[in-house]
């Protein structure tokens, strides 16, 4: 099996001296190809300090991190673009969806990154929105859509590069208990599809529907269940 | 790169956001609008004054003419005899000068005037006599109305033939029938062959005739008066005049008729000729100072409106923290962000300035129009105001798109 994620003794602290905060203390974690992580802990643990640098959104303070067999301490912003617009997709509790892009073309915006032609952005959008169940949305704006609705169209997004990582923080985190489970229904259907995901919950109900359980605490990774 | 249509796709994001914002957007838009219309509208209608002066400078028989013109030299004492006979412009100047530049002189004409008493039956008046010669008649914007001009051989002869402006005419013969009469110059009865037309020139409409004067003319053959009024052994004229249209020639040619009739007047400066570099410096100095005022205000504009768009773009950058945190989280470089940026603010720029090029023009049409003037619009005149706001928009652009393009991702996303 492959490894999607390494990291040895990540660490991140924000701010200088005596106003700094030690968000990372020191971070192993490996994330082999095809997994379903599910990243546990509670607010204030480090969760989206240490998503934000396995997404390439931020780099280590000190450590070292390896996603997909790229170095990525070191990288200068633009070729952190790269990486995220390649290897990495994006889903986010609040959507962030951009709200005067039509349905299609936020799915098609990772791809107009990637230089993917036009007419192949289209059809690729189309298939992705099919794939996730709203192709008759397309061409709606995303205010006119519901929660999970919405959900399903980042997801479909984050897709759009076919990348090496799906990351999620807390995607569930705004919707209703039966929106959220068939949010869930979606990643797990990825996950069987063979794609590699880590998603951030504090809802242990969700944590234990993933293959593998990682609980950060004060920075440091606490515990691990589940197959390694 | 091309084939993706990535700047298609910028222009029509750019074009969203200018239309989802439409409030903003227009007030963005408004410094640059103002600049535009304020440039081209100066340009314009200094340009359409300019136009104007020159028209009437052309007609009033400036501009395409080189006059020569006799003066006194021999200050001291009484001329020699020798001196006297050589001082003065001759018709010998015109002909030599004529030959200096066949081809591009147009026409000469000749003038040799006096001042007589005029008589008819209606009236009796001391008025100015115009002798006139060669192409006297066109080079002068007149032209014969009634009858007829004068023959060659009327010319030659010095006969007694009188053509009469509009205002001559209707005083020595209120009737209106001046042609075919008698006309009585000092002692010499003459016959009037023809009337001019009337000449008009209004700076303005509504204005006084600017050619009013021109209407007293009394024209009869040069050689008339030479010979038979105020004429001498040396057949002195009053006024030689050549016609060039192409001012770089006429230049030149000044210089060597001004040598040809120092030569031919023993080396006396006793002619004054016109100052057509001055001329040409007064021509294209002209509105010069409205240029730059206009230009002055334009630019004015467009930095006030470009320091007011800076403004906005930063209070409108703190709305789309998030926006752009989300591009690059999906994989837009800062470059790409920056473009983003920079092609909004360029959309805005150009709608903007055509916005402002239409104002300009409805602004010089109003104006011109109010002043009596005809409008006339250059196309330099649009591309200084359109290049002015571009450069302008351009600088305005620049930080708050570097701005934007150096925000962190992570940050960015945090945003709220
Ligand atoms: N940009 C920042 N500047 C300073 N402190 C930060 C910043 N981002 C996060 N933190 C701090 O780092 C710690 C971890 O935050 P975070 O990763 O958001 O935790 P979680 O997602 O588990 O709630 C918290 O104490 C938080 O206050
Ligand atoms: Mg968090």
């Amino acid at each position: 099996m492959s490894t999607i994620i390494q990291t040895e003794g990540l660490t991140k602290v924000y701010g200088a001296n005596g106003a700094a905060v030690h968000a990372l203390r020191g971070i192993d974690l490996t994330v082999g190809k095809g997994e379903f992580v599910a990243l546990i802990g509670p607010s204030g643990s480090g969760k989206s300090t240490l998503m934000a640098i396995l997404g390439c959104l931020d780099l280590p303070s000190t450590g070292t991190y390896t996603l997909d067999g790229h170095q990525v301490q070191g990288l200068s912003g633009g070729e952190l673009a790269r990486i995220r617009n390649e290897k990495v997709g994006f889903v986010f509790q609040s959507y962030n969806l951009l709200p005067k892009a039509s349905i299609v073309r936020n799915v098609e915006l990772p791809m107009l990154y990637a230089g993917v032609g036009r007419r192949e952005r289209r059809e690729r959008a189309m298939a992705l929105l099919e794939k996730v169940g709203i192709a008759d949305k397309a061409d709606k704006l995303p205010g006119t859509l519901s929660g999970g609705q919405k959900q399903r169209v980042a997801v479909a997004r984050a897709l759009a590069n076919e990348p090496a990582l799906l990351l999620a923080d807390e995607p569930t985190g705004a919707l209703d208990s039966k929106t959220g489970a068939e949010v869930l229904d979606l990643f797990r259907e990825l996950h069987r599809q063979g794609n590699t995901l880590l998603l951030v919950t504090h809802d242990p109900s969700i944590a234990a529907q993933a293959e593998r359980r990682v609980e950060i605490r004060d920075g440091l990774i606490a515990l691990t269940e589940g197959v390694a | 790169m091309t084939t993706s249509g990535a700047f298609r796709e910028r222009l029509f994001g750019a074009w969203v956001e200018i239309r989802e914002n439409l409030g903003r957007s227009i007030l963005q838009a408004l410094g640059v609008l103002l600049g535009v219309a304020s440039v081209l509208g100066g340009f314009s209608i200094s340009d359409s004054q300019r136009k104007r002066a020159d028209q009437m400078f052309v007609k009033m028989g400036g501009l395409d003419k080189l006059n020569i013109q006799p003066k006194a030299a021999v200050r001291d004492g009484q001329p020699t005899a020798l001196q006297q006979a050589n001082l003065g412009l001759r018709d010998a100047d015109a002909i030599g000068g004529e030959a200096l530049k066949a081809d591009a002189i147009q026409g000469v004409s000749r003038q040799k005037n006096a001042r007589s008493r005029v008589v008819s039956a209606y009236g009796d008046q001391d008025r100015q006599i115009s002798g006139i010669g060669g192409d006297f008649i066109p080079a002068n914007g007149y032209a014969v109305a009634q009858g007829r001009g004068f023959s060659a051989t009327e010319m030659d002869t010095g006969a007694p033939v009188v053509i009469l402006g509009t205002e001559a005419a209707q005083t020595f013969f209120p009737k209106g029938d001046a042609v075919g009469q008698t006309l009585r110059i000092g002692a010499i009865p003459v016959t009037v062959i023809g009337a001019f037309e009337e000449r008009v020139f209004r700076f303005r409409e509504g204005q006084r005739n600017q050619f009013w004067w021109r209407n007293r003319i009394i024209a009869v053959p040069a050689n008339l008066v030479q010979r038979r009024m105020n004429g001498d052994a040396y057949r002195r004229v009053d006024r030689v005049s050549f016609r060039i249209p192409d001012m770089a020639v006429m230049g030149a040619f000044a210089k060597q008729l001004s040598d040809l009739v120092k030569a031919n007047h023993r080396l006396q400066e006793d002619f004054r000729l016109d100052d057509v570099a001055a001329r040409i410096r007064r021509r294209n100095s002209q509105g010069d100072v409205y240029d730059i005022i206009f230009m002055l205000s334009g630019v004015l504009a467009l930095v006030g409106g470009g320091i007011v768009n800076v403004n906005i773009q930063m209070a409108g950058l703190k709305e789309r923290v998030r926006e752009v945190g989300v591009k690059m989280a999906l994989g837009a470089s800062g470059r790409e962000i920056f473009k983003g940026f920079m092609t909004e603010a360029l959309l805005l720029t150009a709608l903007g300035s055509l916005a402002g090029l239409v104002l300009g023009i409805g602004f010089s049409w109003i104006i011109t129009k109010s002043l009596g003037i005809p409008l006339y619009m250059t196309p330099a005149s649009f591309v200084w105001a359109y290049g002015l706001a571009a450069a302008f928009g351009f600088l305005f652009a620049l930080y708050p798109a570097w701005k934007a393009s150096r925000l962190s991702p992570m940050e960015a996303l945090r945003y709220e």
